[in-house]
């Protein structure tokens, strides 16, 4: 790798501070610091440093992702295939048809992402952060397989410039971008986000309600005289089909069992807070089983351990509501953060039928209460040392 | 009594000190920092080419007289060195082994028992050891007028390549425990000797003190730890602290009745061969460079005077300084690595689980430069730091009020309770690169302007 190296610095002039092309250096020092970690020495504190660094956190969250990421590919062929009745379509064509399916959508969200991020990064002279890597492959993953490109490009340009950058890049964020990004897209073009969205669907045919609704779809639809039980029973709602994910649903997030071999990643690196994870399934199951005992709706009435595998809650549980900028600090205030997303989310899908998914607007509330959480927890903390003192 | 402390890092560095002592010769220049003494207002008494004798009067403290610094060796000023703002930086002595000792009032062991709290005071004073002593809050030379509600002796060492104060104890047993019986003329409260696991007999022998063995990983050897085990600052409290190792300097002055004229200080690291790695007994501000031109592994290195968290980076041609007790070498490191950010990381050190070496048996030997190993990110608040804090501080929190200028915040937080060097390894383990070291010492030094 010697010839890279000396190329680098090479034209690593072209970029000082009043050269040619200094405006880009943070574009050089990025693609710099990719390529080779960077030669700095301590200058003060602590004279030897340990080898974690942020790229490498933010890598391991995209590693973690990689089994959504390829089951939501599959998944998404899968589904086509089926919905348009695709005769002996196997492992291969699924997969092929998945990735022409979410290629362009993944592309789309780090390429205009990516825009936004170095823009933001030359004017403003402030590196260029990995969180982009993560936020961009996030977003896709929650995104509806039919949805439009240029939607895409529309959702993740808010995200990222309101949601991030303009309160001062990564780290100074108050939600999660990749939620925003969503969450903007979910009010301003509701058409695209919400109904018969969750199959990609050629243009000339639609997909029938049936076979393109969701579990949770099914439960908020659901015909009077029916109950949850006979849903069940039938078939249109099971617990093991909604674990593996094999439904319709966002790209990314309709496996439980994707989720949990990320999860695995996260907890076994201690990059996410298990406290986090934890609590959002306590919370869930909590006010899930409170749900069945007061609740006479159908979404009241399913098992609680349902919850866990339906909609968005296994993905954003373990991608979303972990995310430490926007999540609680404190280790009491990671315990109430968790537990009241998992709450809400019951409270939202049980008791408004408009939203059958509440995982993205109970996370994107915690993330605003988050330091107020974290405010109390301090101030507590203080109040013990005043009476010791 | 035992202390356990669980939260901490060991970094296993390559190049401990090994427990031997080498005599040095004695050194031909002699030197002193005056700025290692900050708090110091500096009035100059000497000029170049004075003679002088071995603790005779260099410099003394323009807001308190009575604190002097004494010549470390016997000879002729050879130079005076200035810098920033006329300050003095150093002081070289041409030593002269002919010249006899300033002489001090000697004490027999019996009388350090039953010392006059004042006449200790006075000859530390004058002899500028009190610096040896520190005060907390915010770690400064004690304050002759304060009464400390207890004084703690550290004899610990867990941060890396820190002198073994087992050893040096048991080079000067007598000094050390009367220097021990001097303290407790100082304090109506009580004196605690705290030791490690690695505390031997002599230490472990010291009499008419309360000890205390904690045990765990660094920084369960900082003073801050042992005062919030054992008896935590309230508002308005101040302790004393010392290291036994100065103790022992403090002890000889005493019992001589000269400022001594050597001590042991030790050498390790990575940057250390590893034959080199040990104790050596050297000349009061003496030249180090005879010392490390031939022990060092590569000219490349930094070399710091301290441990490797909280020391301070020196050149290999210093002298030994005032308070200064080892010597830690670390590689300078501009290596660049093939994208680093995806390296399985065997052979990369870190506290977090992210590498393969995290989950393999724990290696001693860590050869680690003084690579940052990344580039400095925005601060996120994680409760990350809090993993290697024993104390009861919430590190995020209290970073964050410092950077807001909040005292008020940082002081309801617990800063006064804490010394820059408690937060070394928030420096070690942070994956923002955040200076949380430099970060405390500002924050403590604007209260301490302020005033509380």
């Amino acid at each position: 790798m010697k010839p890279l190296l000396k190329l680098h610095d090479r034209i690593r002039p072209l970029f000082k501070q009043g050269a040619p092309f200094h405006v880009f250096k943070p574009v050089f020092d990025a693609a710099d610091h990719f390529a080779f970690t960077p030669p700095d020495e301590t200058q003060h504190g602590a004279h030897v440093r340990d080898a974690i660094d942020i790229k490498r956190v933010m890598m391991t969250v995209i590693y973690a992702l990689l089994p959504c990421f390829f089951f939501g590919v599959w998944n998404a062929g899968y589904q086509y295939n089926m919905a348009h009745a695709i005769a002996g379509a196997d492992f291969l064509d699924h997969i092929l048809r998945g990735l022409i399916i979410v290629m362009p959508i993944i592309l789309v969200s780090y390429a205009v992402g990516g825009f936004w991020e170095v823009l933001f990064a030359c004017a403003r002279r402030h590196p260029i952060n990995e969180g982009l890597l993560v936020s961009g492959f996030l977003f896709p993953l929650i995104l509806p397989p039919s949805i439009p490109l240029w939607q895409v490009a529309v959702g993740i340009t808010f995200g990222i410039v309101i949601g991030k950058e303009i309160f001062g890049g990564t780290g100074m964020n108050v939600v999660n971008p990749a939620l925003l990004s969503r969450a903007f897209l979910f009010f301003a073009y509701a058409k695209s986000m919400t109904g018969n969205v969750w199959i990609a669907a050629r243009g000339d045919m639609a997909v029938d309600a049936v076979t393109g609704a969701t579990p949770l779809g099914i439960l908020a639809a659901m015909p009077d005289g029916l109950t949850v039980a006979d849903a069940i029973a039938s078939g249109q709602i099971s617990f093991m089909r909604m674990f593996l994910g094999v439904i319709p649903g966002s790209i990314g997030a309709t496996s439980a069992l994707a989720c949990l071999l990320g999860a695995f990643v996260l907890l076994a690196t201690g990059v996410a807070s298990w406290r986090i994870m934890l609590a959002c399934v306590l919370g869930l199951l909590s006010a899930a089983t409170l749900a069945t005992l007061f609740g006479d709706s159908p979404m009241a009435q399913i098992p609680p351990h349902y919850h866990l595998a339906a909609g968005g809650f296994a993905f954003g549980a373990v991608f979303m509501a972990t995310d430490p900028v926007s999540g609680a600090a404190t280790k009491a205030g990671k315990w109430i953060y968790g537990f009241l997303i998992g709450a809400l989310v019951i409270i939202i899908r049980v008791l408004n039928a408009g939203f059958p998914e509440g995982v993205m607007l109970a996370i994107l509330f915690m993330n605003v209460m988050a330091p107020l959480i974290d405010s109390f927890v301090v101030d507590h903390h203080i109040r013990r040392r005043r009476q010791r003192a | 009594m035992g202390f356990v402390v669980k939260k901490g890092f060991d970094i296993g560095l390559a190049g401990r000190p090994a427990p031997t002592i080498v005599d040095l010769p004695p050194s031909e220049t002699a030197a002193v920092y005056p700025l290692e003494l900050a708090e110091m207002k500096q009035r100059l008494l000497v000029a170049e080419g004075d003679r002088v004798r071995r603790g005779a009067v260099l410099m003394e403290d323009k807001a308190n007289p009575a604190f002097k610094l004494r010549a470390p060796q016997g000879g002729r000023i050879a130079s005076i060195t200035r810098g920033h703002r006329r300050f003095v930086e150093q002081i070289l002595v041409e030593v002269d082994p002919s010249a006899a000792p300033e002489p001090f009032t000697a004490y027999t062991p019996a009388d350090t028992l039953t010392a006059d709290r004042d006449a200790v005071l006075a000859q530390l004073t004058t002899t500028g050891l009190l610096a040896l002593i520190r005060q907390r809050p915010f770690t400064r030379t004690a304050d002759p007028a304060a009464h400390p509600k207890a004084i703690l002796v550290n004899g610990m060492n867990t941060a890396p390549f820190q002198v073994d104060a087992e050893l040096v104890a048991a080079a000067a047993p007598t000094a050390l425990q009367a220097g021990l019986d001097l303290m407790t003329c100082l304090t109506d409260g009580p004196v605690h000797l705290c030791l490690g696991e690695n505390a031997g007999a002599t230490l472990k022998g010291m009499q008419r003190v309360a000890q205390h063995m904690f045990s765990g990983p660094h920084p369960a050897g900082n003073s801050s730890v042992h005062i919030a085990r054992i008896d935590p600052l309230r508002i308005n409290d101040v302790v004393w602290i010392v290291k036994a190792v100065d103790l022992v300097q403090i002890g000889r002055l005493f019992l001589d009745g000269t400022l001594p004229a050597t001590r042991i200080v030790s050498l390790g690291g990575p940057g250390v061969r590893p034959a080199a790695c040990g104790h050596y007994r050297i000349c009061m501000g003496g030249n180090l460079a005879p010392l490390l031109q031939d022990t060092l592994t590569d000219d490349a290195v930094r070399v710091i005077d301290g441990d490797v968290l909280a020391g301070t980076a020196i050149t290999p041609q210093h002298h030994l300084r005032f308070c200064q007790s080892s010597i830690s070498v670390v590689p300078a490191d501009r290596a660049r690595h093939f994208l680093g950010w995806t390296t399985p990381g065997l052979w990369q050190r870190s506290f977090s689980r992210l590498f393969l070496s995290s989950w393999l048996p724990g290696r001693n030997d860590w050869p680690l430069g003084t690579n940052i190993h990344g580039e400095e990110r925005a601060m996120v608040l994680t409760g990350h730091y809090d993993k290697v804090m024993p104390l009861n501080i919430m590190v995020d929190f209290l970073v964050r009020a410092v950077l807001a200028g909040d005292t008020d915040e940082a002081i309801a937080l617990g800063i006064l309770e804490t010394d820059p060097e408690d937060f070394a390894l928030c420096d070690v383990i942070c994956p923002s690169k955040m200076n949380v070291q430099e970060i405390i010492r500002k924050g403590l030094r604007l209260i301490e302007e302020e005033g509380i």
